[in-house]
């Protein structure tokens, strides 16, 4: 459903994709692997068309995603959880929660897509006058992923969703991805560790200094030479 | 005392005035983190319409003040398209749009002093009587300003609080990139807010024409007491706006009264240098 097809990236002169492609599948989870500045978050980011590609082409189920901007991308049905959440701190989770709903003006549509968020996370229904920015990170995470949701996306994108949080969130967000996949949602994430990438994950990529050196399935890539030299350096 | 009553209530009023103003700069800066040094001549332009309207053509106030406004929103919105929706993507937009804005301000003064002379208007009041509280005489004047600013804060802070456009705007300047990914499209509400900006600066300058004189140069000294609002209330805060206004008002109408009328503006300056010194994130904002 998602196509991405040498895709350059760069910030200013400097150069921080090279050449990159991909593909994500219908009802597939993938993940973008790679160490500390290998241009995973860059990948993520110019599909949403918060950074821009430069060179190569972005489609998603026929779409030229280059052409659309934004906020269209959430009506085609593409959703983001950003990178250290970015809830709008000032507001309270119901609203945050809501405004992911925004692009929509069904009222009956939208409470039937808050009740299904809220059985995925309790916390939305326990917490939802207390104000986002006063939530533990891990929380915050769940808000997050909350508000992404409320679009009802078929793809969706997820920003390092395990950094800085403590082992015992992290195993509820992987169980919380676990769900979101079983719904029939397309996931794209991206992590450092990839033992726990491939815990989750049909696919992936590994990405060094900006370009793919390296995609397959999690057996495939866990047996081969190329992730221990990136990530050790060996 | 009933004096000094008189010169709060007075100062309350044209403070209501500043709050005006000073929301329309706040409203721009807490979206888009431009400084609009265009503001005062969208005032200016508004202060224009309406003596044109009323005293040239002899439409009603009560007609001719909604078409002003109205005229203005367009205008603002108009103005941002061709200039800050340009600028904003920009890497050098934070210089960029004070240029731009700085640019706009001088050309449409010098168009308004070509187009309009360099004779100051006056517009005649829209109420001529006065009204007398507890031995407190009013003129009805200033009694409608105070009226006319009561009903717009309260729709701004009905839209703000309530409206989906209102959430949108508030997402959209407490963090631009999460606003886009839920779908709120920031360009648009960019151009909205700063024609709202603009058409707040016209009620206000619609409610102050009769008291002050209409010329070329009037959006520059209203220009300098929003930034004080705006610094006051605490950058960017819509509530804080309104409370600066209102504050910089009676402050000033209590110091006028203990000095004399030339010490007005040494006044307020010398109130916002007070509150950058002991609150530089003014009253209502966040210390970073």
């Amino acid at each position: 459903m998602l196509e991405i097809e040498g895709l350059d990236v760069f910030y200013g002169d400097f150069q921080v994709l090279w050449d990159v492609s991909l593909t994500v599948g219908s009802a597939e989870v993938v993940a973008v692997l790679g160490p500390n500045g290998s241009g995973k978050s860059t990948v993520l980011k110019a599909i949403m068309g918060l950074t821009a590609a430069k060179r190569g082409r972005i489609t998603f189920e026929g779409h030229d995603l280059r052409r659309v901007p934004t906020h269209g991308k959430v009506d085609l049905g593409i959703s983001m959880v950003l990178e250290r959440r970015r809830l709008f701190g000032a507001m309270s989770v119901q609203e945050n929660v809501l405004l992911g709903a925004y692009s929509c003006r069904d009222k009956a549509e939208i409470a039937r897509r808050l009740e299904w968020v809220e059985s995925l996370f309790p916390i939305i229904a326990e917490r939802r006058g207390q104000e986002a920015g006063r939530m533990s990170g891990g929380e915050q995470q769940m808000v997050a992923i909350a508000r992404s949701l409320m679009s009802k996306p078929r793809l969706l994108l997820m920003d390092e969703p395990f950094l800085g949080l403590a082992p015992r969130i992290v195993h509820q967000i992987l169980d919380i991805i676990r769900k979101i996949h079983a719904e029939g949602i397309s996931v794209v994430f991206n992590e450092q560790n990839v033992q726990l990438s491939f815990g989750l994950s049909d696919r992936g990529y590994l990405l060094e200094s900006g370009r793919v050196v390296l995609s397959g399935t999690g057996d495939e890539m866990l047996s081969s030479d190329v992730v221990r030299r990136v990530y050790l350096g060996g | 005392m009933t004096i000094f009553l008189e010169q709060i209530i007075n100062g309350i009023i044209i403070g209501s005035m500043y709050a005006l103003i000073g929301s329309g700069i706040a409203l721009i800066y807490g979206t888009m983190r431009v400084l609009n040094l265009a503001h005062g001549e969208f005032y200016m332009m508004g202060g224009y319409l309406v003596f044109f309207l009323v005293v040239a053509y002899a439409v009603p106030p009560w007609l001719a003040i909604p078409i002003a406004i109205a005229a203005i929103f367009v205008l603002g919105m108009l103005v941002q398209r061709l200039t800050i929706a340009y600028l904003l993507p920009r890497e050098e937009w934070a210089f960029a749009t004070i240029a731009a804005t700085l640019g706009l301000s001088i050309f449409l003064q010098n168009l308004a002093l070509i187009l309009f002379g360099e004779q100051f208007q006056s517009i005649p009041y829209y109420l001529p009587g006065v009204v007398e509280i507890a031995g407190l005489r009013l003129p009805q004047q200033r009694l409608l300003m105070l009226v006319v600013a009561v009903i717009t804060i309260a729709i701004m802070t009905f839209v703000l609080a309530k409206t989906r456009f209102g959430w949108a705007l508030r997402a959209t300047s407490q963090d631009k990139d999460a606003a886009a990914v839920v779908g709120i499209p920031a360009a648009r509400i960019y151009t909205l807010t700063f024609g709202i900006a603009a058409a707040l600066g016209c009620i206000a300058a619609a409610m102050l024409a009769p008291i002050y004189a209409v010329n070329p140069w009037m959006g520059m000294p209203v220009l300098f007491k929003g930034f004080v609002v705006v610094i006051l209330g605490g950058l960017g805060s819509f509530p804080g706006a309104i409370v600066g206004g209102i504050l910089l008002g009676i402050v000033e109408a209590v110091g006028v009264q203990v000095t004399s009328s030339e010490w007005r503006d040494v006044i307020a300056f010398g109130l916002m240098i007070l509150v950058i010194w002991v609150r530089p994130w003014g009253l209502f904002g966040k210390p970073r």
